[in-house]
C-alpha cells in the first residue's frame, strides 16, 4: 500500500500529460530544440534552458516544466552529435563521448554509435528519473529537521564542493568564484532590515540582481566571446546511412549501463557538479573495469555507452537536491531553479507541502522526455545534424540577440541588460583564467538563503555559534566542509600519500614473508 | 592559457581581489552594526554588514593564498618582466575580442535604449555577422573601424542633445539616421568584397540574417508574448500599423 499510492499518482501524472496534445507538442518541440542546442558547438544546455525560461514565463508551471525539462534532456543528449560526427563536443557533457565516438565514426560506424548513444541516453534519463521520484521525498522529509544553521552550512557546502570539483586549475579558484557569487547576491536591500547594500544609490539595484539575466550573462556572453574569438568552426560531419538501435549490444553492456547511471545520479546529486564530470567519471570507471582498457580512445563502444548513460542519468540526480533542498546539482539545474522562482515556486523541504504533486510531475515529464528524445533521435537525426553546417559566426550573433531579448523580457528592464554584459565579461575572464563558473552561479542563487539563514540562526541562538557543533547535522556538515577544504592542502595530500605508501609497503612485506614461509 | 601566463594572471587577479575585498570591507563598516536603523536597535548578528563581512574575510584569505601561490610559481616575476617588455597588443585575437566588445556595447548601451529595436538589432547583426563571417583580419579591422566611427557619431548626437533637437523636427529622425548607417555599412561592405565571389555570398547571408531575425523576433515578442520592445520607433510603428490594419480587415 505504501508503494501503490505514489505509483498511482505518478501514472496519473503521466496520463494527464499525454492526454494534453499541447503538452505533447511542446515536449517534442523542446526535445528537438534541445538536441539542436546540444549539437551546436558553443551552445550549451544551460543557455538553452535560460533562453527557454524567458519564453515560458507566461505559461503555467506544468507546461513550462515540460518545455524546460525536455530541453534539458534533449540538449545533454544532443551534445553527442558533435562529438561523434565532427569530434567537437556540442556540450562539455559530451566531451568524453568524443574520445571513442569519433574513432567509431571514422571506422564507418557513426550510425551504430549514434544509435547506441540515443538508447543509452534514454536509459540513463529513465534511471535518473527513478531515483528522482524515489529519493527526493525522503530527503525532503529529512530536510524538514534542518534549522537555519543547517541551511546556511548547506549553501556554504554547495559552494565549497562545487568549487573543489569544478576547478581545472587550483581548487580555491572555485571557492573564489563562489564567494564572488555570494557578493553579487548581497547586492540590494537585505531581507531582514531592508538596508541598501552596494547599490551605489541606484534604485534599480534595490531589489538585488535578477537571477536569470545574471545567469544568461554568465553562461551566454562568455560562450559568444570564446567561440568568435577563438574561431571555433565545425568540420565536415561524418556520413552515415541509418541509426541502428543495437539492442544486443545494449543488453550485453547492461551492467555497464547500470553502473554508469548510478555514477551519473550520484555525481548529479552533489551540488554544482555538472554532467561533464559525471560522464568523465563513468568513462574512467568503464576503462578501469574493462578487460581491454587499451581499446579505449580507439573506438570502444563501452566508452560511448558509459559517458552517454552517465551524463543523462545526471539530470535526474541534479534535480534531487534542487527539489528537496533548493540547491541545484548542476549548472542547467541552477537555471531550472531560476525558472521555478520566476513561477513563484520555491524548491526545498516545503515543496512537498506547497505542491505535493510536483516531484511526481517532474518524474513523469522526465520519463516522457526520455521517450521523446529516443523517438526524435531515431527519426530526425539526419535532419538535425544539418544544423552543424550553419557557420558559427552566423548563429552566435543570433544567440546574442536571443540573450538580450530574453533578459529584457523578464522584467521589461533595460537595466537587466546593463548588468548582463559586465557580468558576462567578468565570467569570460574568469573562464579564461580557469575559474569555474558553476560556483559563481550557485553563489548568486544560494546567497540570499545563506545570508538570511545565518542571521536568523544567530538571532535564535542570541549570537552564539555553539549550535553549529551541538546539532548533529550541522556538525556533520561542518566536518565535511573542513575535510573538503583540508583535502586540498599539500599537508593532507602528503599525509595520504605517506599512509598509502606505508600500507602498501606493509602489504608487500607481508606478501613476501608469507611467500617465504610457504617456501 | 599557458601555465606561465596563468600564474601571471593569478598574480594580477589576486591583487585585484585583495583591493576588491578591502573595498567591500570599507563599505561594510559603513553599514549599521550596533546603532539603530529604521527605528530598530541593532545587534551585530542581525546587522546587514555580517554577511558581506564574512564574504570579504574569505576573499581576503583566498586572495592571499592565490597571491602567495602566484609569487612562489614565478607569476609575479613574469608579470614584472613582461611589463618591461613590449608585447604586441594588436594580435588577431585581441582585435577580434575588441570587435566583439564594440558590437555588444554599442548594441546594449547605445542603440537599444535610443533607437528602434528592429533597426538596432539589424545594425548589430549586420556588423557582428559580416565582420566575423568573412574570417579575414584586414576586413575585420576595416569593418570594425567603420562601425566604430558610425557609433561615435551617434554617441556625439546623444551626448550633446543633438538627437533631441533632430527628433523635434521629425520624431523618428534618429531612427532614419540609424537606417542610413545600416545602408551605408552594407554599401561599404559591398565595395570591399565585390571582387570576391565567396565574400559576396557571405555578405548576402549576413544581410538576410540581419533582417530575418528581427522580422521574426519582433512580432513574436510584441504580439504573441505581449512584450513591449525596449524602444518602439519607425519600423515597429510601421509593424503596428500593418498588424492592426490586418486585424481589422481579417
Amino acid at each position: 500500500m505504501f508503494i501503490f499510492g505514489p505509483l498511482f499518482i505518478f501514472f496519473q501524472q503521466i496520463f494527464i500529460l499525454i492526454t494534453n496534445p499541447i503538452n505533447i507538442l511542446i515536449l517534442f518541440g523542446a526535445v528537438l530544440l534541445g538536441i539542436i542546442f546540444g549539437a551546436m558547438p558553443g551552445l550549451t544546455a544551460t543557455l538553452g534552458i535560460a533562453l527557454l525560461a524567458t519564453l515560458t514565463y507566461g505559461m503555467d508551471i506544468g507546461t513550462s516544466m515540460v518545455a524546460l525539462l525536455a530541453m534539458y534532456v534533449g540538449a545533454i543528449y544532443g551534445g553527442s552529435y558533435g562529438s561523434i560526427l565532427i569530434n567537437i563536443p556540442g556540450t562539455a557533457a559530451a566531451a568524453a563521448t568524443a574520445l571513442d565516438g569519433y574513432p567509431l565514426a571514422c571506422q564507418g560506424k557513426a550510425g551504430k554509435a549514434l544509435g547506441l548513444t540515443t538508447t543509452a541516453s534514454a536509459i540513463g534519463t529513465f534511471i535518473g528519473m527513478l531515483f528522482l521520484i524515489t529519493i527526493t521525498p525522503f530527503i525532503s522529509a529529512f530536510a524538514l529537521k534542518f534549522t537555519s544553521f543547517e541551511f546556511f552550512l548547506l549553501a556554504f557546502f554547495g559552494i565549497i564542493i562545487s568549487g573543489n570539483l569544478g576547478s581545472t586549475d587550483l581548487a580555491y579558484k572555485g571557492w573564489i568564484a563562489g564567494f564572488l557569487g555570494l557578493f553579487l547576491a548581497s547586492v540590494g536591500r537585505d531581507q531582514l532590515q531592508f538596508y541598501p547594500r552596494f547599490t551605489f544609490g541606484l534604485d534599480e539595484l534595490d531589489g538585488g540582481l535578477e537571477v536569470v539575466p545574471v545567469l544568461i550573462g554568465a553562461f551566454g556572453i562568455p560562450q559568444i566571446i570564446q567561440v568568435l574569438k577563438d574561431k571555433v568552426t565545425c568540420g565536415e560531419a561524418k556520413r552515415f546511412q541509418r541509426i541502428l538501435p543495437e539492442f544486443t549490444e545494449i543488453i550485453h553492456h547492461f551492467p555497464l549501463i547500470i553502473r554508469s547511471a548510478l555514477i551519473g545520479v550520484g555525481i548529479g546529486a552533489i551540488p554544482g557538479i555538472g554532467e561533464d564530470i559525471a560522464a568523465w567519471t563513468a568513462y574512467a570507471a568503464a576503462k578501469n573495469s574493462s578487460k581491454h582498457p587499451e581499446r579505449f580512445g580507439k573506438g570502444e563502444i563501452a566508452g560511448v555507452i558509459s559517458a552517454e548513460t552517465a551524463n543523462n542519468a545526471c539530470i535526474g540526480g541534479a534535480i534531487i537536491p534542487l527539489l528537496s533542498l533548493g540547491i541545484p546539482g548542476s549548472p542547467p539545474a541552477a537555471m531550472l531553479l531560476g525558472a521555478l522562482m520566476l513561477h513563484g515556486i520555491q524548491p526545498g523541504p516545503m515543496l512537498n507541502f506547497d505542491h505535493p504533486l510536483f516531484i511526481f510531475q517532474c518524474g513523469a515529464i522526465l520519463l516522457l522526455a526520455s521517450f521523446a528524445m529516443w523517438i526524435t533521435g531515431m527519426l530526425l537525426c539526419k535532419q538535425v545534424i544539418k544544423v552543424l553546417r550553419i557557420p558559427t559566426p552566423v548563429f552566435m550573433p543570433i544567440v546574442a540577440v536571443l540573450c538580450v531579448i530574453g533578459s529584457y523580457s523578464l522584467g521589461l528592464e533595460i537595466f537587466n541588460l546593463y548588468l548582463m554584459v559586465p557580468i558576462g565579461i567578468l565570467a569570460y575572464f574568469l573562464t579564461e583564467m580557469e575559474y569555474p563558473i558553476a560556483p559563481l552561479v550557485i553563489g548568486v542563487i544560494l546567497g540570499p538563503m545563506a545570508d538570511a539563514n545565518l542571521r536568523r540562526a544567530l538571532m535564535v541562538s542570541k549570537g552564539s555559534f555553539l549550535p553549529i557543533i551541538t546539532r548533529p547535522v550541522s556538525l556533520i556538515l561542518v566536518l565535511v566542509i573542513i575535510l573538503t577544504v583540508v583535502s586540498q592542502t599539500k599537508w593532507y595530500k602528503n599525509l595520504i600519500r605517506r599512509i598509502s605508501e606505508k600500507l602498501f609497503s606493509k602489504k608487500k612485506t607481508k606478501e613476501i614473508s608469507s611467500n617465504a614461509f610457504k617456501k | 592559457m599557458k601555465k606561465r601566463e596563468l600564474r601571471r594572471a593569478d598574480f594580477i587577479t589576486s591583487v585585484l581581489l585583495l583591493a576588491f575585498s578591502a573595498w567591500i570591507l570599507i563599505e561594510t563598516f559603513k553599514m549599521p552594526a550596533k546603532d539603530t536603523y529604521g527605528g530598530v536597535q541593532n545587534v551585530w548578528y542581525v546587522s546587514p554588514a555580517l554577511f558581506p563581512l564574512i564574504i570579504s574575510i574569505f576573499i581576503i584569505i583566498l586572495g592571499t593564498v592565490l597571491l602567495v601561490h602566484s609569487i612562489q610559481s614565478d607569476g609575479a616575476s613574469y608579470f614584472f618582466s613582461s611589463i618591461l617588455k613590449r608585447t604586441k597588443f594588436a594580435s588577431e585575437k585581441n582585435i577580434r575580442f575588441l570587435s566583439i566588445l564594440l558590437a555588444l556595447f554599442s548594441f546594449i548601451y547605445l542603440n537599444i535604449p535610443r533607437i528602434d529595436f528592429f533597426i538596432s538589432t539589424a545594425l548589430f547583426l549586420i556588423f557582428f555577422i559580416s565582420a566575423f563571417y568573412f574570417d579575414e583580419i584586414n576586413l575585420l579591422k576595416k569593418l570594425t573601424l567603420f562601425y566604430f566611427i558610425g557609433s561615435l557619431i551617434f554617441i556625439i548626437l546623444f551626448a550633446f542633445g543633438i538627437s533631441k533637437i533632430l527628433n523635434s523636427y521629425y520624431k523618428y529622425f534618429i531612427d532614419i539616421l540609424a537606417l542610413v548607417f545600416y545602408i551605408s555599412y552594407v554599401i561599404y561592405n559591398w565595395i570591399k568584397v565585390k571582387n570576391n565571389h565567396i565574400y559576396k555570398k557571405r555578405l548576402i547571408v549576413s544581410l538576410m540574417a540581419s533582417l530575418a531575425v528581427p522580422l521574426i523576433l519582433c512580432p513574436i515578442f510584441r504580439y504573441s508574448f505581449l512584450i513591449p520592445l525596449p524602444k518602439e520607433g519607425l519600423i515597429i510603428q510601421m509593424m503596428h500599423n500593418i498588424y492592426y490594419f490586418l486585424k481589422r480587415v481579417i
